[in-house]
């Protein structure tokens, strides 16, 4: 396959699309909506007018964000337009001539007066640590460690996937890992600004985060949010030379190797879905499956639509902020390829995914779960985590989530 | 427009929306404004997207009734305006009628909705333990339908055959006034041949049943490098006659190896710094697909083949972009071509007149093709422009005519119709075959409504008065302009 993407601009780009639909071909939401301006081609050409200065209404804006920023038109595109890069750049020209949607103004304002995505109060941003089994004094979060868990808006504050954020200290405190959480120091990485186009308000909160994880002195930044990964390798790195960023399941895969991750058996059959951010924007598709093929007892059966051709739950590029219902319509599709599979448990290595993957469940196959990688990895330690929270938020992602 | 009368559709799957109708006005290739806009009315009145068979029937019903032009679309992976409307009317977008795939593993046959794509039908085969026998270098986005009413050759044809062969039955939906499926069969009248490469002039393709084969056991692939265009094109029309047969042969001259490097790509040879004169450089990949051992005595007919042969990886690089030629288009911003069937035994005599052509005119142009029968290539001939600078890319546009000429002399033919190559008819199609054409257009399509202004006449400005002095001075005018000065 092609092993090169180039982004020269929009105009140049959008003048070499061969307009050839093979990103039509792969796109998750235009499979849901079916008109071509929703296929990647077409809003590639809606963009081109746009700069040409050309207007637009409010229905053709929103087809520009009808958009998850999965990444499958760019490993398909037969000109190699790095086209993830393309709707980044467009949203932000959007911005600039102020044509961006409403509904985003809203995520500006709670990111800016609170510092997350959801409006709480930041200083809740830890108290999904309470819940756990005896927390230290120091709800983990320390003045000093080698690792910095960055928790992500997601894992801090909606109660289904706080699990996974409960789930993997678990699993750090089982193998002795010196880390600290940011607690209310840590901010909204700054990913669905970034997303929205909102650039010089992402530079804020970047800002922000980097003096919060100098001062720890930390080597290596671990997530289990894979947008917050791909945020800071992208925008953050460059200002930490020398500190590694992993996702969680490259630190597990480690420990795998190391030999320094007894697990128990789980007799379940599995299947494995890449989420976006983490596969194909984030070049991590090994880790995990290292992770899982060590779980003893465990079948893993894979989809057929998997690595660089993984499946879009439907949750990214901010589309839940604009298309409710698409995102629903892709995570059902999603839930729907997974599950031919004969899987019992979707397993995957994202919040995002997680909850929406479980809301696709709920519309095809309630009988099925949804975990994250964590999840299961922290059920089978020996002393695995006391369930702690409602089994019913499980099948409730949503119980305190308030909207976007 | 009458379409609250097509009960059958629901109001969201119909749009007359201004710039969702423009997105359905152009396909592969852009063609300024000055050159569509005085002549045909591109933008269709409405867009309809049918959800099955009956629904089409029912469009086309309708606008049999009211003398409504229809062009059908999918993918529109062509550049020729086959699936761009020239009169208005109904565009129909058929992409919701795809998957549907039924397989018969007894009789190796399957039958599949039109939209599907190749890649994804072939997908879907390799699942249950078969494939297809051929694809278009498109496959990614062409679809099973689209290519049904193209010509249907391409990787694998030149094992299998073309798609025509492969066909065993259709259903269409007729342009009739009371909305009609009929299951089109070789024995049936109208039979299956009249809508092969008839681009959707007589009707609308809503289901295809075709032949399939065993997933290929093994599969080899080999690539050679080569220092001469005739040695080359003479390699090419050796391997396309060994037995077994090879699945595919690609070949690629130097200039196309020039755009690839231009556009920023790796390349597999090393080409001399400058451009001019033109290199005698070029590429051969020849790939079996089979069983093991028939794979393996394929490899016995590459011991004669004159090139070097390069490693393993590099062949397998090269097999794995097959459906990524469109690369070439970074080194634009645009391309244009132009893409013809070629008899084999004149690949190296058309090559070097390429060559010869790129070095008179200082031009860079770049061919490449693949072999889809023991006697055929099908040939794509390419050079970069820019469509931002509209005086010079009309020039541009008008230098195909000098390409096409070129493989005239050798024999060759523009592949697929649509608009623009109307203009190249009596090099297409004899008296007597474009008379048997319109019979059957007549019949069928007696009001005209199906996909009008393509593949039976040629409408002003592509008249052989206008259109031949036209290009020619453009074409002349992209030689004075479009110099390569590397």
């Amino acid at each position: 396959m092609k092993d090169k993407v180039f982004f020269e601009g929009l105009m140049t780009e959008a003048t070499i699309c061969s307009y050839c639909g093979y990103c039509r071909s792969v796109c998750p939401t235009y499979a849901g909506v079916g008109w071509e301006s929703c296929s990647p081609r077409g809003r590639l050409n809606l963009i081109r007018m746009l700069l040409e200065g050309k207007p637009l209404t409010a229905d053709q804006m929103k087809r520009l964000y009808q958009c998850t920023l999965c990444g499958h038109c760019t490993q398909v595109c037969s000109t190699c337009i790095d086209l993830r890069q393309f709707w980044l750049e467009a949203r932000k020209q959007t911005v600039a001539r102020e044509l961006s949607p409403p509904e985003f103004a809203t995520t500006l304002d709670n990111i800016a007066r609170t510092g997350n995505i959801y409006n709480y109060q930041n200083d809740e941003r830890a108290g999904w640590v309470e819940y756990m089994d005896d927390p230290p004094a120091d709800l983990y979060q320390r003045d000093r460690a080698e690792v910095v868990y960055f928790v992500g808006c997601l894992s801090s504050f909606s109660p289904r996937t706080q699990r996974i954020a409960e789930s993997f200290v678990h699993v750090l405190n089982a193998v002795g890992v010196d880390f600290t959480i940011l607690g209310e120091g840590e901010v909204c990485c700054g990913y669905p600004l970034l997303a929205a186009g909102m650039h010089d308000e992402a530079q804020k909160v970047i800002e922000q985060n980097l003096e919060r994880v100098r001062a720890t002195g930390a080597t290596t930044i671990v997530f289990n949010c894979p947008a917050c990964r791909v945020m800071w390798l992208e925008q953050y790195a460059c200002h930490l030379p020398g500190v590694r960023m992993l996702h969680s399941t490259e630190l597990l895969a480690d420990l795998v190797a190391a030999k320094q991750l007894p697990m128990k058996d789980v007799n379940r059959i599995v299947t494995y879905h890449d989420p976006c951010d983490l596969g194909r924007n984030g070049g991590v598709y090994d880790a995990p499956r290292e992770v899982l093929a060590a779980i003893p007892g465990l079948q893993f059966v894979e989809v057929h639509e998997r690595r660089e051709r993984g499946l879009c739950c439907g949750g990214g590029g901010d589309l839940e902020m604009i298309d409710t219902a698409l995102c629903g319509h892709v995570a059902a599709q999603t839930v729907r390829k997974l599950l031919v599979t004969g899987a019992q448990t979707i397993v995957t290595a994202c919040p995002q995914c997680v909850r929406m993957l479980t809301r696709g469940t709920e519309q095809t196959a309630p009988d099925v779960s949804v975990k994250d990688i964590l999840e299961l990895v922290a059920e089978t330690l020996d002393r695995p985590l006391k369930k702690s929270q409602d089994e019913a938020v499980q099948k409730c992602p949503d119980a305190r989530h308030p909207k976007f | 427009m009458s379409l609250t009368k097509i009960t059958t559709i629901s109001a969201d799957r119909v749009t007359e929306d201004d710039i969702e109708r423009k997105l359905y006005s152009r396909d592969l290739a852009f063609v300024p404004s000055i050159m569509v806009k005085p002549f045909f009315q591109t933008l269709p009145d409405a867009v309809i997207r049918p959800g099955n068979a009956g629904q089409v029937a029912d469009v086309l019903r309708q606008a049999t009734n009211e003398r409504i032009p229809v062009t059908p679309r999918a993918a529109a992976s062509t550049s020729y305006y086959n699936s761009v409307p020239v009169r208005g009317g109904w565009v129909l977008d058929m992409n919701d009628l795809r998957d549907g795939i039924e397989l018969d593993t007894t009789q190796q046959t399957v039958r599949v909705l039109p939209a599907t794509t190749w890649f994804d039908l072939d997908d879907a085969l390799q699942q249950k333990g078969f494939a297809v026998k051929s694809y278009p270098s498109s496959a990614v986005s062409a679809t099973v339908g689209g290519w049904v009413s193209m010509q249907g050759q391409g990787i694998g044809s030149l094992k299998y055959g073309g798609l025509g062969e492969q066909l065993i039955s259709l259903q269409v939906a007729l342009p009739s006034e009371h909305g009609e499926l009929r299951t089109i069969t070789r024995k049936s009248d109208p039979p299956l041949d009249w809508f092969v490469a008839t681009e959707g002039t007589l009707g609308l393709i809503t289901r295809v049943e075709l032949s399939i084969r065993p997933r290929p056991a093994a599969e080899s692939h080999h690539l050679f490098a080569f220092d001469n265009l005739s040695i080359l094109g003479q390699s090419v029309g050796l391997l396309a006659h060994a037995d077994p047969r090879p699945f595919t042969i690609f070949f690629a001259d130097s200039g196309y190896l020039r755009l690839l490097e231009r556009a920023g790509f790796d390349i597999p040879l090393d080409l001399p710094q400058s451009t001019f004169p033109v290199s005698e450089k070029g590429l051969l990949l020849v790939s079996f697909q089979g069983e093991p051992f028939e794979v393996t005595q394929s490899r016995d007919s590459l011991l004669h083949t004159a090139g070097k042969e390069m490693s393993s990886d590099l062949a397998l690089d090269e097999w794995n972009l097959r459906l990524h030629h469109l690369r070439t288009k970074r080194a634009g911003p645009s391309l244009l071509a132009a893409e013809v069937w070629l008899p084999l035994d004149k690949l190296s005599h058309y090559l070097t007149s390429v060559k010869n052509l790129a070095e008179r005119t200082r031009l860079l142009i770049g061919t490449y093709g693949f072999v889809v029968a023991p006697d055929m290539a099908l040939v794509m001939s390419l050079y970069p422009t820019d469509e931002r600078r509209t005086v010079k890319y009309l020039a541009a546009i008008g230098f195909t005519k000098r390409l096409h000429d070129l493989a005239a002399r050798y024999g060759g033919r523009p592949y697929g119709v649509g608009l623009w190559n109307t203009a190249y008819l009596p090099r297409l199609f004899s008296r007597t075959q474009l008379s048997e054409l319109k019979r059957r257009k007549a019949l069928l399509d007696p009001s005209g409504i199906m996909n009008p202004g393509k593949l039976y006449q040629a409408s002003f400005p592509l008249w052989p008065i206008t259109f031949v002095p036209g290009a020619t001075i453009l074409g002349a005018a992209h030689v004075a302009l479009g110099k390569d000065r590397s």
